[in-house]
């Protein structure tokens, strides 16, 4: 198993008060080189347990272990080192600088580790070609379309080859051919030995052919199925 | 393998510099606006280190001691007969009547100095000597050299006479022997030297009188005892030392660029007070992009060393813009913008050729009071902001 919480509770603005509980007693095994959904409707936790299952922040209280390192009580510093070792995030709202063209933006995660120009220019090129955007390589971010945007954003969780791919709501922005397109480049990740895991309640995502395993989260407990 | 960290930072640099690009209008206007204070403050030092430079080597021709006669705590005309009181005092290498006084020319409205004074006489005529472009006034002979400024207010163009009024508005009329060097302006620009008699002649002063009594002393580490043996015959007398003429000087000069360059650094601290307020408030766009720098694994210290490197290539620039032109504005306009306040608003001013003075000190210190308080004022907020937790950049 690449991902494992045991006991997991998350409570935002701890001790103050407006304190919100949004994850209790999360139990959960993810293997290595599966694909996962976590379904639930708004509100129900999903996004917080992707942010501690992606090392974004630790959880309150419990065990989590991503590709074999536990992070409680991990510092900040080693959390980032960790998670941009391991974790590829693909957001919601894209999270995408628009005064920075498309080959920019993919390449930025690379920019502190110390790869050279050259290097990054070279990968992110590569992944741009893949993903089938290369027309849009010199554009700025903020002028290429909804669906070409989430390429940008697919090309920049894979460009430093992270094991797990963690993606939140990513159809939410799109329609059903774009959706359809994005599933079909899940699949191929997954058969190049990538680790999925998928927030959403879309059903073309949840009930794809593909998916290993869904999850229900239900006011941040999850329904073991 | 290359040096990763080394290269992480050349990364950062590239991405701090081509950001600053991409938001060129912004940063332009800043750059120029920091550029123009410390250009303000730069010319200013400069022009006072350069002023105090040549004002300095002027002074150092002064003669040693001074003697004026002193009654009811105001100077008055000292007899003659005072300079054989002083026979006796040993070290004491000449000693020369001087006439001097202001002679207003109401025509340009301007105040000359006139300095009357036998060279025959004095030590030091030889530097003054090689101060004018032309000839020493010979003593009796009715000559006078001219400042430059003195020189193009009588509009001589060419003409080798001029006359200034006796008290009883009678003419006297001079023989114009020389100029003054432009090097020397700052003491001469205003100057008419002239022969002892001429100048007593010109302000109606009794033969048997000078304004003040001039002593060259031998050795200068004599100075003091000499002027305290003189102040003891001559009571009635003040005796003033080269030491104390510099230090009124300086304290007037000084005074002056104090004053003007408080001035400029209340400038520099409201644009730092500026800088801080547009810094310490980052904006949403700021925030967002610093969120997403660091959910996609950038460290709080990438984001700060983001942060300076834009912050010194922003506040560098203007540095050395500014400090570049204030060296061409004292160079080729002789920075004068800043000489009325320096050198006074008499009607005359020097128009001394000012050498540009560049000390280590002077940069270093406005370098610390632009630089250095930009780069925290840019930094420190960019460190508050960046401690935010990632998720913000997820919302
Ligand atoms: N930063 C935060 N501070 C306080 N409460 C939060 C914060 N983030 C989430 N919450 C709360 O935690 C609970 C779970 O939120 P979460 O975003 O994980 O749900 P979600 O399943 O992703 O919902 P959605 O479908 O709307 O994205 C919600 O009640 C939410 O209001
Ligand atoms: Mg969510």
């Amino acid at each position: 198993m690449i991902i494992e919480l045991q006991s997991v509770n998350k409570v935002y603005n701890l001790g103050q008060p407006n304190e919100v509980q949004a994850l209790f007693d999360i139990n959960l095994v993810i293997e290595e080189n599966s694909m996962v959904c976590l379904r639930g409707a708004s509100g129900s936790g999903k996004s917080t347990l992707l942010a501690i299952i992606g090392c974004v922040f630790p959880a309150t209280s419990g065990r989590a272990a991503v590709a074999g390192k536990q992070l409680a009580r991990l510092p900040d510093r080693f959390m980032t080192i960790h998670r941009r070792r391991t974790i590829g995030f693909i957001f919601q709202q894209f999270n995408i600088l628009p005064n920075l063209t498309v080959l920019d933006n993919i390449a930025l995660p690379l920019l502190p580790l110390g790869i050279s120009p050259d290097e990054r220019r070279q990968r992110a090129a590569e992944l741009i070609e893949r993903l089938g955007i290369g027309h849009r390589r010199d554009f700025p971010a903020g002028q290429v379309s909804g669906g070409e945007l989430q390429r940008v954003a697919i090309a920049r969780a894979l460009i430093n080859n992270q094991p797990i791919i963690l993606a939140d709501e990513p159809t939410a922005h799109l329609d059903t051919t774009l959706s359809h397109d994005f599933m079909g480049i899940m699949v191929e990740l997954k058969n190049a030995g990538k680790t999925i895991v998928i927030a959403s309640h879309d059903p073309l995502v949840t009930e794809h052919p593909d998916m290993d395993r869904i999850i229900d989260v239900r006011d941040g407990r999850i329904d073991v199925s | 393998m290359k040096n990763r960290a080394i290269e992480k930072h050349f990364n950062l640099l590239d991405y701090a510099l081509s950001s600053l690009w991409r938001r060129k209008l912004k940063n332009m206007g800043i750059i120029t606006v920091f550029a123009v204070v410390i250009f303000l403050v730069a010319s200013f030092q400069i022009l006072t280190s350069s002023l105090t430079e040549t004002a300095e080597r002027m002074l150092a021709q002064t003669p040693e001691i001074v003697i004026q006669k002193m009654s009811a705590g105001r100077q008055e005309s000292i007899p003659l007969a005072y300079l054989d009181r002083l026979d006796g005092i040993f070290g004491i290498r000449a000693a020369v009547p001087r006439v001097w006084g202001y002679y207003f020319d109401e025509t340009s409205g301007a105040n000359y100095t006139v300095m009357a004074a036998d060279r025959s006489l004095m030590p030091e005529g030889k530097n003054l000597e090689m101060a004018i472009e032309g000839d020493f006034p010979a003593a009796g002979q009715g000559e006078a050299a001219l400042g430059r400024e003195v020189a193009a207010n009588l509009k001589l163009a060419g003409r080798r006479t001029f006359s200034l009024f006796r008290p009883d508005l009678s003419l006297k009329s001079f023989r114009v022997s020389g100029i003054f060097a432009e090097s020397t302006d700052l003491l001469t620009a205003d100057l008419i030297v002239t022969g002892l008699d001429e100048g007593r002649d010109l302000f109606a002063i009794p033969e048997n009188l000078a304004t003040d009594l001039l002593l060259y002393v031998a050795n200068p580490g004599e100075i003091s005892t000499i002027a305290k043996k003189i102040a003891a015959r001559l009571p009635d007398t003040r005796v003033l030392t080269r030491p104390q003429i510099h230090k009124t000087y300086k304290v007037v000069f000084g005074w002056r660029s104090g004053f003007a360059s408080i001035c400029l650094l209340t400038a520099l601290a409201a644009f730092a007070i500026l800088a801080w307020d547009k810094a310490s408030g980052l904006s949403a766009e700021e925030k967002r992009e610093i969120g997403i720098l660091k959910i996609l694994g950038w460290q709080t210290a990438d984001i700060l060393v983001l942060r300076f490197w834009e912050s010194l290539a922003v506040s560098g620039l203007a540095f050395l813009g500014g400090c570049t032109a204030a060296y061409l504005h004292i160079l080729f306009l002789e920075g004068s913008l800043f000489r009325p306040v320096l050198l006074g608003w008499s009607v005359i001013h020097p128009s001394l050729k000012i050498v540009p003075v560049f000390a280590a000190g002077d940069l270093l210190l406005i370098f610390t009071l632009s630089v250095l308080p930009y780069l925290a004022a840019t930094v420190i907020p960019a460190w508050r902001g960046s401690t935010i937790p990632p998720d913000a950049a997820i919302k």
